[in-house]
């Protein structure tokens, strides 16, 4: 009898000590320095948002869940200190990351080492893949079509001018707008891009208007190179129907009139009339009060990633690696975006809006497309 | 094809706005100011907050000048005053100047963009072609800023003194030529002059913690090829500027982003006295 009860005693005793003691890891790498310490403060945000209310509700089989945010500089470099970080000496049990894909690209090797799921919540150029990852963000297939059938169905349009920043987000965008526009029987009358940090775009603005299209799609880097594009397009005069990859309702609402008309695809945007995002803005305001920020494309993502990094525990049992990465692809998260499966080839099939910026600087939802395929991503892991 | 000679001209233009002030500090003072940037910066920030204060952005410009002059003038009996007997000690020390001076401005504002009103929007059809109305006004302002430069240095006592003192400064101290407050008018004016400019150009970009960065760079270029002469820095912005133009319209805007710093350092190679006789 004594026996037995110590033995339960020390049951408990062990049980409790676990429960506090081993709380699942969920590594953040995100841009606190660099070009996406902008950003940054809403990512930190609706990561704590998503794991507050994972944990209130009693965290995930049993355990809480424990961030472990780390600077990943925003660039390759940083990346690598931090996935190294995250991954053999914090050890985390999964990752959820929103950040440039030169970041990606360095962290990957080290989660395939190290063998832990990654979700990857950050739009970009598509066709990255990996055992080890999952993506929840748009690609190139999900932004490009809403705006450019617009374009043409609207506008009329048939010669495109596409102007980006020299890089692979930069370079992979326009590259499958010049295809799509292509297919669609348009032609690309001109495409020229400028060094990423360039700002001076006085020379591609004399090729643009000489060569007279009926629309301009570009595709920047976020931040002074995008809205000093937008600028000297007003100043100059050209007033052509023009789509922005790079734009975010942040931005839109600091340039003001200069924005005006200006479309853009998005697969989260904050004046979205549905309960589930604006239950998710209010408890943004309760959490955070006067510190809070406006969630975006960029944070949104990362809010259901935590989501669907839970389900997934949930569904496996456990945080064991391979079992979690089956589960991901069958989890379905409910999140300000509406539902989320990432089924289609470590993909997910987004609900798409095609919005345009208002004299004021607010963004209107022009349209919505339901469920767009994401396409032929990583083929080798078709079911 | 018209509207190429009139990005080569506005080009050329913003190009001299923006080395002056670094030109005049190098010729008098024989010091590079490595803080050019921040102040072009700080010019930047001074239009922003004209704008945010609902004061007609055609006020900007004067205001950044005046706080650059202010500032220059502190900046240079604090800082740069005591260091004129340890000239490359003088340089790292505005280095540090401009780090501090962006960080300060991060720090502020923020790491994010921030936009100054433009006082001329649109364009205006100029001999047949339609061109942004607030390019052509820069151009027009740097004439004039020529003009007023060359004056100053040709025409009025201050510039007499500037010219002795460039030309070899002891022999003008022995003159009877107070150089230190030569020195210091000098730098609060490039001090001025460079807000000046950022303010000027900050309607066609974004204001943010290092907009002067690389502005900076081909400010320097500039300069060590033109020598100290507002003439010359005018033909080296006009062939430099011109050079960058073409290289981007006709072959990539991304060869056209190395243009100046490759075309600089090739004169320099030819002519290790760049267009100062020229």
């Amino acid at each position: 009898m004594r026996l037995k009860s110590l033995v339960f005693g020390l049951g408990i005793c062990l049980n409790i000590s676990a429960y506090a003691a081993d709380p699942i890891k969920i590594g953040i790498p995100v841009g606190l320095s660099g070009a996406n310490s902008v950003v940054a403060p809403s990512m930190v945000q609706a990561a704590e948002l998503a794991v507050a209310e994972i944990n209130a509700k009693g965290g995930v089989i049993g355990r809480p869940l424990q961030l472990e945010i780390a600077d990943d500089g925003s660039g390759a470099q940083g990346a690598q200190r931090a996935y190294d970080s995250l991954v053999f000496q914090k050890e985390v049990d999964g990752i959820v990351a929103m950040e440039t894909t030169a970041a990606r690209n360095a962290g990957l090797p080290i989660v395939n080492r190290g063998r832990v799921p990654l979700i990857y919540t950050s739009f970009y150029e598509g066709r990255s893949c990996s055992p080890w990852m999952y993506i929840n963000a748009w690609v190139p297939e999900q932004q490009v079509e809403p705006i450019v059938d617009q374009f043409m169905s609207e506008y009329d349009a048939k010669k495109f001018f596409l102007i980006g920043s020299d890089y692979a987000f930069g370079r992979g965008m326009l590259k499958f707008t010049r295809e799509y526009v292509e297919s669609k029987g348009g032609t690309v009358v001109g495409e020229s891009y400028l060094p990423i940090e360039g700002s001076d775009w006085t020379a591609i603005i004399s090729q643009l208007r000489s060569a007279n299209p009926d629309a301009l799609i570009t595709s920047t880097s976020g931040g002074a190179p995008n809205v000093t594009l937008t600028r000297q397009l007003r100043s100059a005069g050209v007033d052509i129907p023009y789509g922005n990859y790079a734009i975010d309702e942040g931005t839109a609402k600091s340039m003001g009139g200069d924005a005006e008309g200006v479309y853009l695809a998005a697969s989260y945007i904050s004046s979205l009339d549905t309960p589930a995002n604006r239950e998710f803005l209010q408890a943004i305001k309760d959490k955070f009060g006067d510190d809070a920020e406006t969630p975006h494309e960029l944070s949104v993502p990362l809010y259901d990633g935590i989501y669907a990094y839970a389900a997934a525990v949930e569904k496996a049992g456990s945080t064991e690696p391979s079992a979690v990465i089956d589960a991901l692809s069958e989890v379905t998260v409910e999140g300000p975006r509406g539902a989320i499966k990432m089924d289609k080839q470590r993909h997910a099939a987004l609900t798409m809006y095609l919005g345009k910026v208002a004299s004021d600087g607010s963004v209107e939802v022009v349209k919505s497309f339901k469920n767009v395929d994401p396409g032929e991503q990583c083929p080798q892991f078709a079911d | 094809m018209g509207s190429v000679i009139f990005d080569i001209l506005t080009t050329a233009g913003i190009l001299f706005v923006v080395a002056s002030g670094l030109m005049i500090i190098l010729g008098v003072m024989k010091l590079l100011n490595f803080a050019h940037g921040a102040f072009l910066t700080a010019g930047g920030y001074a239009a922003y907050l004209t704008g945010a204060a609902g004061i007609s952005p055609w006020f900007s410009v004067p205001l950044a000048g005046i706080v650059g002059i202010v500032f220059g003038l502190l900046v240079e009996r604090t800082i740069i005053r005591p260091l004129y007997n340890r000239p490359l000690d003088a340089i790292l020390a505005t280095w540090g100047l401009g780090i501090v001076i962006s960080q300060i401005f991060a720090l502020t504002f923020g790491r994010g963009v921030q936009f100054a009103p433009s006082p001329l929007s649109g364009t205006i059809e100029v001999l047949g072609i339609e061109y942004s109305a607030y390019r052509l006004a820069v151009s027009a302002i740097a004439v004039l800023l020529a003009i007023a430069l060359i004056a100053l240095l040709s025409l009025t006592r201050f510039g007499l003194n500037a010219r002795a003192v460039i030309v070899n400064e002891n022999l003008a101290r022995g003159l009877g030529i107070d150089s230190t407050r030569v020195r210091a008018i000098t730098f609060g004016l490039g001090a001025g002059l460079a807000c000046a400019a950022g303010a000027l150009i900050t309607p066609l970009l974004s204001v943010d913690p290092n907009m002067g960065l690389p502005w900076l760079v081909n400010s320097f270029m500039l300069v060590l090829i033109s020598g100290v002469s507002f003439p010359s820095l005018l033909l080296a912005s006009l062939v430099l500027g011109g050079t960058q133009v073409l290289i981007s319209t006709f072959i990539s805007p991304i060869l056209g982003g190395m243009t100046i710093v490759v075309l600089a350092a090739m004169i320099l190679r030819l002519n290790p006295k760049g267009f100062s006789r020229a």
